[in-house]
């Protein structure tokens, strides 16, 4: 990268607020401060830089050209121009049981989790006692590891001696086989999301903290009720937040794949076979590493549409403030 | 303001007396709903310590109890004899280590570089990196892996865990150290430059301790992110002598499917590490969440 002959003579606009550095004399040295700070900017920037696009869009446009390949990543690539997408619409058995279930999964934590933590945000934010502890509280599974989170949740839904179940037959209920059958398993891994999604319970809370009382007493003078003030102002007031929450929510929830790897191994019966545990699947335990790049590839494009569905509707329900916005 | 309140107060007394009955009953409302939901979070957490500790027999009985009333601690040292606790520790902890340093510093110096520098071509690398947001870690997974196992060669080590995290572990932690360093005063820079400082000087003795909680939300964020991963692991890691946790758990509750109280004394160990860490930094971790949800 050669910076130097690509910044031009901008000194002078930029030489404004320069601390006095250059002591002008005839010569003007060839570090100015300008140069000076856009070469520091530039190697502060080198390693991230670099990497981002050495660990993300390098690859994924590499995803692209690699699905066009049939390769088991010992011999030599053999160039099968669209085969795998042929294959993967036509032949393959798990291709819309994969979609299914990551797009009925990813709905189902992203919907159960935005309602749950707004929900306990709204209580916390309430004049109750000890709310520090509180919120602690509802942030503790957040910070457990995934796979201990998984283990922990298998036993609780395990089919005789499970918590879940010992309760149903306490209330005189069948036991209910949460991860085994195929209706339930999304819904009983959804929950475990839902569980833990404490991070958005303390962002929302936060937002909710920085709605100014004035609007809700105006408002108030005004006679809204409760249920008004929250929904034309509290809401519009916090979409960002909500925004920003679900898009992260949405992002997370499609890429699940570790339920898949720790419990279920994409049972029962395909119902919980999502892109993410597919696209392992293939490239690692049945090294078609070609057909799997299909996989990412198509899976990049899923992901795309959704991101772009909620970016694109998001200027209907978006509310920025008008002032002050930062 | 005061005085506008003082006068409804008189007009509307009787409203208002109302109105805080009302407010009472419902901040009540909410307490119970809040005491409620918060047992049902921890009682996970509870149903597997009291596993852990009770015998097999008696975790299959019916009623179940709720607390263990022998309290049989020999379960721990039991899983300890083929869950090699400590070894599995010492790998986690050295992948951890090295990649949550990394990505903090990285964050650091391209957060400052965004947030205070000038220089060309700034809003579109901003762009480029924003971008990153978005492309899925699925996508990238299989020709990282034959880029670091087959291209570099670094198959069977820890560093294709441990070197991405130079990037800053991803662009949001970039994002948000450049969003607090933004609301640092400049001034401050300034004075500091004029007084001699240096740039880097600047950044570590002044910008830095300024904007500790966002440091503190990244080396949260980026513990959460290895701590949460199996994924990865599973796909670089072939050495039995150099399994992680998240392997181990796997391994373990895969193979002892029918002893659970085994399995949950496991379960208890490894997520002991991150309460532990939770308990002492507890405070300024959602603190600092809180402040980054209101900054970003």
């Amino acid at each position: 990268m050669d910076i130097r002959k690509q910044v031009p003579d901008i000194k002078g606009v930029l030489g404004m607020n320069n601390g006095g550095q250059i002591k002008s004399g005839r010569h003007k040295p060839f570090l100015t401060n300008s140069r000076k700070e856009a070469i520091t900017a530039y190697l502060c920037l080198i390693p991230a830089f670099l990497g981002l696009s050495m660990i993300s869009y390098i690859p994924t446009l590499s995803a692209f050209v690699l699905s066009l390949f049939k390769w088991n990543g010992m011999t030599s690539p053999e160039f099968i121009g669209f085969d795998n997408y042929k294959e993967m619409f036509t032949i393959d058995i798990y291709f819309t049981d994969s979609l299914k279930a990551t797009l009925v999964y990813a709905f189902l934590a992203v919907i159960g989790s935005m309602i749950y933590s707004l929900f306990i945000a709204i209580l916390l934010n309430m004049n109750i006692p000890a709310r520090p502890l509180w919120r602690s509280i509802f942030f503790v599974p957040y910070m457990l590891p995934a796979i201990g989170v998984y283990t922990t949740w298998r036993w609780l839904y395990e089919l005789n001696y499970g918590l879940f179940n010992h309760i149903n037959r306490m209330l005189g209920l069948p036991p209910v086989k949460y991860l085994e059958s195929p209706k339930n398993v999304l819904p009983s891994l959804a929950l475990i999301a839902v569980w833990c999604a404490g991070n958005l319970i303390v962002i929302f809370l936060a937002g909710l903290q920085n709605v100014p009382g004035v609007y809700q007493e105006a408002a108030e003078i005004d006679g809204a009720n409760s249920w008004q003030r929250f929904w034309y102002i509290t809401i519009p007031y916090m979409s960002p937040i909500i925004f920003y929450n679900l898009l992260m929510a949405l992002i997370i929830n499609l890429q699940v794949v570790t339920p898949a790897l720790a419990i279920t191994n994409g049972g029962p019966q395909n119902a919980s076979m999502f892109m993410s545990y597919l696209i392992y699947r293939y490239a690692f335990t049945k090294y078609k590493i070609g057909y799997a790049a299909a996989y990412a590839a198509i899976f990049f494009v899923l992901v795309g549409i959704f991101t772009a569905i909620l970016f694109a509707t998001s200027k209907y329900w978006l509310f920025y403030e008008e002032e002050g916005g930062k | 303001m005061e005085g506008s309140v003082n006068n409804t107060y008189t007009i509307k007394s009787s409203f208002f007396k109302s109105k805080q009955r009302r407010e009472k009953i419902v901040n009540g409302i909410a307490f119970v709903f809040v005491v409620i939901f918060a047992a049902a979070v921890l009682l996970p957490l509870w149903w597997i310590i009291r596993s852990s500790l009770m015998s097999n027999g008696v975790l299959y009985s019916y009623p179940p109890s709720f607390i263990p009333y022998e309290w049989m601690v020999s379960n721990y040292s039991k899983t300890l004899e083929t869950f090699k606790y400590w070894t599995y520790f010492k790998n986690t902890f050295t992948i951890i280590i090295p990649a949550v340093t990394f990505g903090t510093i990285t964050a650091i110096f391209c957060g400052y570089a965004f947030a205070r520098l000038r220089f060309k071509g700034k809003k579109l690398i901003f762009t480029l990196c924003v971008g990153t947001i978005l492309l899925p870690g699925m996508v990238t997974l299989i020709p990282l892996y034959i880029f670091w196992t087959k291209i570099v060669g670094l198959g069977g080590t820890y560093w294709p865990l441990i070197l991405p995290f130079l990037t800053g572990g991803g662009f949001f932690n970039i994002y948000l150290i450049r969003q607090f360093m933004t609301t640092v005063p400049k001034e401050i820079d300034e004075s500091a430059e004029i007084d001699g400082a240096s740039r880097m000087c600047i950044l570590w003795s002044i910008l830095v301790p300024n904007i500790k909680p966002a440091i503190t939300v990244v080396i949260l964020m980026l513990f959460i992110q290895l701590w949460n991963d199996l994924l990865q692991q599973l796909i670089y890691i072939n050495d039995m002598n150099k399994i992680t946790f998240a392997i181990a758990l796997t391994n373990f509750t895969g193979s002892f499917g029918t002893k659970w109280n085994l399995a949950m004394a496991a379960t208890c160990m490894v997520i002991a590490p991150g309460i532990i860490i939770y308990l002492i930094g507890q405070k300024s971790f959602v603190e600092g969440i809180v402040l980054t949800g209101i900054k970003t």
